[in-house]
């Protein structure tokens, strides 16, 4: 039975590599996937109504679909919606027609009102639609307003948190969507797992199951690779990268760069952090920084200098707006030799006998996930004469209420992304000096505000993106609110022959796509 | 007996009382506001507005002091609260964590407790011997290592080299056995030494020299003197060995993917969620004081000639 099994696999082998032994393209060929197993760090399943929104970020953005997708260039395209229009302050929507939830019900304009209503229980409604204005003025078509007239909303309905349920069916226990996959087995902490929907309206999934399995030790996750328990680790640290066997049997995937690591400036500390009130001395930072050589030491050699925060790619920002920093040190000294700060006999720079001391804090999201470059940092600083005091954090409650609400330190080195399709959200939570997220120190304010402000309230997609390069400029070149230094991509990693479809966003990676090289 | 019960219950109320107390006050007092570590998780927009309606929804706009009473009437009627990070009741998210974290240090307890009588008593009477020598050198390894890295060195060999277990759980009992192994082999070191240098001091005293000279074989002074002797000390260390074990088998926990009590813990730390971070160290004050108080149980029963003094009641 077994060698009959054997030959009928090889006459299998034979048969799929025939056409292509014929038209002479390589053997090499995709083919679909039984099983995938992911790794992940945590587990965010959760659609309790009574948490803040319903959370359906990766894994279970599978199972429910959002009205729109981010394209790849974070531009809204549709997904449950086919096209839309903004106009007077009223959303017109027209819905894709023959698409229905898994329990059979047709999605017609009734099902997303209803749908989108849900939101409004949530407890963080960011969608923020005014839901006296649902309007259905059709089987399939229906509008609404924003209740703050912002013309972001679709935008902000590229969030996974702003998935589409059906309101039959108990949430948590057996959430109906549209996707292409069925909630198969939940075990808290532990796993995840998804069938594929057989009736799916759009192309099929190429993996028939998916189980994500929750692995919090970064190195264990690592293992699991190397052990082949799972398929795909989806959450990589650069230490995983700097470990990585050398043999081959650990492959790296990489989408666009998208993170960026900067150093935001206080603008408003009071003494003794008031010394980046001199534009001059963040800008010696600022040319002080060698970043060719980070990008070839951190990161796999993946990162790329950085001129602002937001990749030129991204809405279609481009990057003529922003100048960038060469690296420069004479220029650096200059600047600080100018400001007033000269160089003592031990090459470290004083004004009336105060020391040229900064304080730099790396803690967001977390120290790991920047090392060595604080230290790196410290040097090149150093090296024109300023003494840095770095403070390292590993807790981000600490790090908000120690260090940036009080304006207790001079630079603040983080690591983030802008993973909105809204192009105002990044800028605006971060340096509007209204800021929801305590980054009043480091907040320019004045013109900066009135620009962010004109933007989110512009009413036509041209005249956002126009407004959203012009906060840009000013925050990485004018005022030097952020001194850009590197853009890193999104890693995964996966045992040899898997073709992932990488994207910028972590959340919208399509694992469903997966497929094995043959 | 029952007098000696009903002090120490009585003395242990305050000392509960005082440590839910003073744990509100270092968790409340710890920077980090977890309504908007929360939102800013979720990458969502939001206004200050929002997180105040949220703040006044979770009862976190009152004074700490307040928030502590309310919450000692609200355990009075076994509510624990909700966790802010998943909605859930905190009761019912021990009810899901506390089987594995209470199976494991159970476990590593009694492995533990087994190895280090065996090491602590080889090492103490041949001492100078190659084999003693070994052991001790042993010991004093597994003390110095932490505990993660011989998580992830036994990972490496058992899992990664020999591929006897897997590194993913499955909820099967072969899953404990290497975190089993890795708390036993740190605590038993620790465990053995006291019972090492008790066995030594015991066996340096003069009636033990007396039974010696009088022929007693080394079995019988070691079962009918030594032990018994040694065994106060030796059970305090346990019942506190036991309550460090529930305690610290987060980082275990955490490597071996364990979704344990440590874990559930340890997210709440990072989550600021207060439900859970204070029903947390009122559980672990709990094992602490129960664990003291059967200690001191067993003592005054196994030598009820020990003055109450000695068992610390006071």
């Amino acid at each position: 039975m077994n060698k009959f099994k054997q030959l009928l696999g090889v006459s299998g082998v034979l048969a799929a590599s025939l056409p292509a032994l014929i038209s002479g393209v390589p053997a090499a060929q995709a083919e679909d996937i039984q099983q995938l197993r992911i790794a992940v760090k945590k587990d965010r399943y959760s659609v309790d109504p009574k948490k803040f929104n319903f959370t359906t970020r990766r894994p279970a953005g599978q199972i429910v679909e959002t009205a729109v997708k981010p394209d790849e260039n974070f531009i809204p395209q549709g997904v449950l919606f086919e096209t839309w229009d903004y106009k007077d302050g009223i959303y017109s929507i027209k819905l894709r027609e023959g698409i229905k939830f898994h329990d059979g019900q047709t999605f017609d304009a009734k099902a997303a009102i209803d749908a989108l209503k849900l939101y409004d229980q949530g407890r963080s409604d960011f969608l923020q639609i005014d839901q006296e204005s649902f309007d259905q003025t059709g089987p399939y078509t229906f509008t609404f307003k924003s209740e703050i007239n912002s013309s972001l909303v679709i935008e902000n309905m590229t969030h996974r948190g702003a998935s589409l349920f059906s309101i039959n069916g108990e949430r948590a226990e057996n959430p109906i969507g549209t996707g292409p996959y069925l909630l198969d087995s939940y075990k808290p902490k532990q796993s995840i797992s998804m069938k594929r929907n057989a009736d799916y309206w759009g192309d099929a999934p190429k993996v028939e199951n998916i189980t994500y399995h929750f692995i919090a030790d970064d190195q264990v996750r690592l293992l699991a690779l190397q052990n082949n328990e799972v398929d795909i680790v989806a959450e990589v640290t650069p230490q995983m990268l700097l470990s990585l066997p050398k043999d081959g049997s650990v492959v790296v995937h990489e989408s666009r760069p998208i993170r960026y690591v900067a150093l935001l400036t206080n603008l408003h500390g009071k003494a003794p952090y008031d010394t980046l009130k001199d534009k001059r001395v963040r800008e010696a930072l600022a040319y002080a920084i060698n970043r060719e050589q980070l990008a070839q030491v951190l990161f796999n050699g993946k990162g790329v200098v950085a001129k602002g925060i937001l990749p030129d790619w991204m809405f279609g920002l481009g990057d003529k707006h922003v100048d960038g920093f060469d690296y420069n040190t004479q220029k650096a000294e200059a600047l600080l030799d100018e400001a007033g700060w000269p160089k003592g006999s031990d090459g470290m720079r004083s004004k009336d006998g105060k020391p040229l001391k900064l304080r730099l804090v790396a803690a967001y999201p977390n120290v790991s996930s920047v090392r060595p470059m604080p230290e790196l940092l410290e040097q090149m600083f150093r090296g024109i004469g300023i003494d840095i005091e770095l403070v390292q954090v590993d807790d981000s409650g600490v790090y908000d209420d120690t260090y940036l609400a009080t304006g207790e330190a001079d630079l603040y080195m983080e690591f983030a992304s802008n993973n909105n399709a809204d192009p105002t959200y990044l800028l605006y939570n971060l340096f509007h000096s209204k800021t929801p997220w305590g980054y009043q120190y480091t907040a320019p304010g004045g013109k900066l505000d009135t620009i962010l402000d004109n933007a989110r309230q512009a009413q036509s997609r041209e005249e956002v993106i126009e407004l959203v390069r012009e906060a840009h400029r000013e925050i990485v070149q004018t005022k030097l609110a952020a001194i850009p230094i590197l853009m890193v991509p999104n890693f995964n990693l996966s045992r040899p022959g898997l073709n992932i479809p990488m994207f910028e966003h972590a959340d919208w990676i399509d694992y469903g796509q997966v497929t094995q090289t043959k | 007996m029952k007098q000696f019960v009903f002090k120490r219950t009585l003395s242990g109320i305050p000392t509960l009382f005082g440590m839910t107390l003073i744990g509100f006050l270092i968790i409340g007092l710890t920077p980090g506001d977890p309504i908007e570590m929360e939102l800013r998780r979720l990458g969502v927009s939001f206004t200050a507005e929002q997180v105040e309606a949220l703040r006044v929804e979770y009862g976190l706009d009152k004074p700490l002091i307040q928030r502590y009473f309310i919450w000692l009437l609200d355990l009075f009627r076994l509510d624990l609260g909700t966790s802010i990070a998943s909605g859930r009741p905190v009761l019912e998210l021990f009810k899901e964590h506390l089987p594995i974290t209470a199976t494991l240090s159970v476990l590593a307890f009694v492995s533990s407790l087994a190895l280090s009588l065996v090491l602590g008593t080889v090492t103490a009477v041949s001492q100078r011997t190659s084999v003693s020598t070994s052991l001790y050198v042993l010991t004093m390894f597994l003390v110095s290592v932490p505990s993660f890295w011989l998580a992830l060195f036994l990972l490496a060999v058992f899992a990664l080299g020999l591929g006897w277990f897997n590194l993913l759980q499955f909820g099967n009992a072969q899953d404990l056995i290497l975190p089993v192994i890795t708390l036993t082999l740190g605590n038993a070191a620790v465990m053995s030494r006291l019972v090492r240098e008790r066995i030594i001091a015991v066996m340096s005293e003069d009636y033990i020299r007396l039974a010696i000279t009088k022929g007693l074989s080394r079995r019988a002074i070691l079962g009918r003197h030594v032990f018994k002797s040694i065994l106060p000390p030796l059970i305090t260390n346990w019942a506190i060995s036991f309550g460090s074990l529930l305690g610290g088998s987060v980082i275990i926990e955490n490597i071996f993917n364990l979704p344990g009590l440590g874990q559930l813990a340890l997210q709440a730390i990072a989550e600021r969620d207060f439900a859970i971070l204070q029903a947390y160290l009122l559980f672990m004050g709990l094992v602490f004081f129960l664990a003291n108080f059967a200690a001191d149980l067993t003592n005054h029963w196994l030598m009820p000639q020990l003055k109450e003094d000695d068992h610390g009641v006071r």
